[in-house]
């Protein structure tokens, strides 16, 4: 099924913002914006949160655990040497070894999840609603299909009223983005 | 928030979003000059002499090098020690001027991370091979083995060295990658040829630049940088503990952590300020990496001379305080006079005296000035890590075990090998990857300039 969309290009981040906010007060629904540089008044506009941090934290505290888990086994349990007389548990020697493997497993973990998260991945092809946006370009995308026609009318206008230096209606067979 | 109006601006010549993007990827979009061309031939015959050395290395075995039995680290530790201290400030100074929030990194900071992942890959090199037998360096890795299964001892500090370089490795390729995924974005939005189109799209992972995937982009930054910081700091001191844990006369020192640190943040800034200088002169980026920027760096390498300054005062007043014979013989017989007092004296006029002369403006704005001055102060290090690992290894606390130590040309060899592996990793870097955080230069454009006053 194809889905309409309008698409509002600005070349001025002030214009491209008191659109977004027009547009949420009169509750025209706002698909998803695209900056050529992260804006942060739009994540605040579009109560836009990241769970990463949450998520990297947890990551953090179960590789501390698996770590010195592991170390305790190999040294303690599997294979006991003694080294220069120390404990066979000698913890102050494996914090450091503890730090470097849960700041490996943070960045990879958390990585891994951003890219689930954000469908990224090599080779994907996300759907690009207007090549401009990596470039110099401030695009909001509306949803038309979700809208009748006053209202798709009225989106319009707003983005138009605002120095939108252009409006194209598209459809598209498939979304990812 | 954090700007301050007392730098002036971040870019200047009042640019256009677009115009960024234009001026930053011209260089990829554009043939290379015949500069290009020769530096990359003499690169890669410099990394070629170096496959030569290795593959000796390999085929014969250490003992084609200068190493001996008093002195078991020979340049390859040095050059080890040296690189993996270049290859620090690349994060150091993205990271740390991240999280400090100061946005004057942008301009310099893809390049940076660009210098650390080639510095990093050279300073691998060395230990592998100083293992002996490279075709069992997998030996290393804690798996379940048929030899017991013995485990590694996790007690010692080479072990240590070997999971945060690799950590570190790891570490800052995915922070740098990340940070190009918008530029990359940019780039196959932009070109018109098509194979261009299809790899840097391909490389892109589909960034589309959606509010969803900045906040994200935005929250992962900050997390990786502020988790690296730390590694940041560890690594080189885990480093220094290979020193400081054996007990050689002027090893065995609690100072060596903080003053390995330093040290490699101040070789790292210093190469960064090579790179930088010749980078804004060949592709005339003079107004993305300013005058300001540079000055910015070599009041930094002042700060950070003052303390290798103080750590090698200390290091000797240390030698005398504490009595010990030994150590005074390493510092004041060893070092300060002796065999390699060269050496010694080299390190001292390099690292802190004359990077002393970025305290006149004059020098700090004049590029000959800061492109000779970061390049000795790259050789001071050198010096520094020759200094600590060949006087103290020569003369122990035996006489009988006293040797001269000298470099064959395989040591040479490698050395020179990564020397070109560095510089045609820089060279393609130049050539096919954005050198400037475009995204990141979008967001700074008008900090300062007069669009914002």
């Amino acid at each position: 099924m194809n889905r309409g969309f309008k698409i509002g290009i600005f070349d001025e981040e002030e214009k491209f913002i008191s659109s977004i906010k027009l547009l949420q007060e009169k509750e025209l629904n706002i698909y998803d914006v695209f900056t050529p540089y992260p804006v942060h008044e739009v994540f605040h506009l579009l109560k836009r949160k990241s769970k990463l941090p949450a998520a990297a934290y947890f990551m953090g505290l179960s590789a501390i655990l698996a770590t010195l888990a592991f170390l305790y086994y190999t040294a303690v349990i599997d294979w006991p040497v003694v080294y220069g007389g120390k404990p066979l548990n000698s913890f102050p020697s494996f914090i450091v070894i503890t730090i470097v493997l849960t700041i490996l497993t943070v960045t990879i973990g958390s990585l891994a999840l951003f890219s689930a998260r954000s469908k990224l991945l090599p080779g994907r092809e996300n759907t690009i609603f207007d090549h401009r946006a990596t470039d110099d370009k401030f695009v909001i995308v509306v949803e038309t299909g979700k809208l009748d026609k006053s209202e798709a009318d009225k989106a319009e206008k707003i983005m138009k009223d605002q120095g939108a230096i252009e409006i194209i209606d598209k459809d598209f067979e498939n979304v990812n983005a | 928030m954090y700007n301050s109006k007392i730098r002036g601006p971040l870019v200047e010549g009042n640019k256009s979003l677009g115009q960024v993007t234009r001026e930053v990827i011209a260089p990829l979009e554009s043939r290379p000059g015949l500069w290009w061309t020769v530096a990359l031939g003499l690169s890669s015959l410099a990394t070629i002499y170096g496959i030569y050395a290795i593959y000796i290395t390999v085929y014969k075995g250490i003992g084609t090098w200068g190493v001996n039995n008093s002195v078991g680290w020979g340049w390859e530790i040095i050059n080890f020690v040296w690189w993996i201290g270049i290859g620090h400030a690349g994060t150091a100074f993205s990271i740390f001027l991240l999280i400090l929030r100061q946005r004057w990194r942008t301009s310099i900071n893809r390049a940076a991370e660009a210098m650390t992942v080639f510095a990093v890959l050279c300073a691998a090199i060395m230990p592998a091979l100083h293992m002996g037998r490279v075709w069992l360096a997998f030996y290393i890795f804690p798996y379940p083995n048929t030899r017991g299964p013995l485990w590694v001892n996790f007690n010692s500090p080479l072990f240590w060295d070997f999971t945060a370089i690799t950590a570190y490795l790891l570490i800052s390729v995915s922070f740098w990658y990340l940070g190009m995924l918008p530029d990359l974005a940019t780039i196959r939005d932009k070109t018109i040829s098509k194979i261009r189109k299809a790899l840097y799209g391909f490389f892109s992972l589909g960034w589309t630049g959606s509010s969803r995937q900045w906040i994200r982009f935005e929250s992962l930054s900050f997390i990786l940088g502020g988790i690296a910081a730390v590694l940041v700091v560890s690594v080189h001191s885990i480093v220094s503990t290979d020193f400081a844990v054996g007990v050689e006369p002027g090893w065995h020192t609690t100072i060596f952590p903080p003053f390995f640190v330093v040290g490699a943040i101040f070789s790292g800034f210093a190469m960064v300020m090579t790179l930088m200088v010749l980078i804004r002169k060949i592709y005339r980026l003079t107004d993305y990496i300013t005058d300001n920027h540079m000055d910015a760096i070599a009041r930094i390498l002042i700060f950070i001379s003052l303390i290798m300054g103080t750590a090698y005062l200390t290091e000797i007043f240390i030698a005398w305080y504490s009595g010990n014979k030994y150590e005074m013989f390493t510092f004041f017989h060893n070092r300060i006079t002796g065999d390699y007092k060269i050496q010694f004296w080299g390190m001292i006029v390099c690292n802190a005296l004359i990077p002393q002369l970025f305290w006149f403006r004059k020098m700090r704005r004049n590029w000959i000035a800061l492109l000779s001055v970061s390049l000795l102060i790259n050789l001071g290090m050198w010096l520094e890590r020759y200094t600590i690992i060949i006087t103290s290894l020569t003369k122990d606390f035996l006489p009988s075990n006293w040797v001269s130590y000298t470099p064959t040309i395989i040591d040479v060899g490698v050395f020179v090998g990564t020397i070109g592996l560095f510089a045609t990793g820089v060279l393609l870097f130049m050539r096919y990857i954005p050198m400037m955080a475009i995204s990141e230069l979008k967001g700074v454009v008008h900090i300062g300039s007069k669009k914002e006053d």
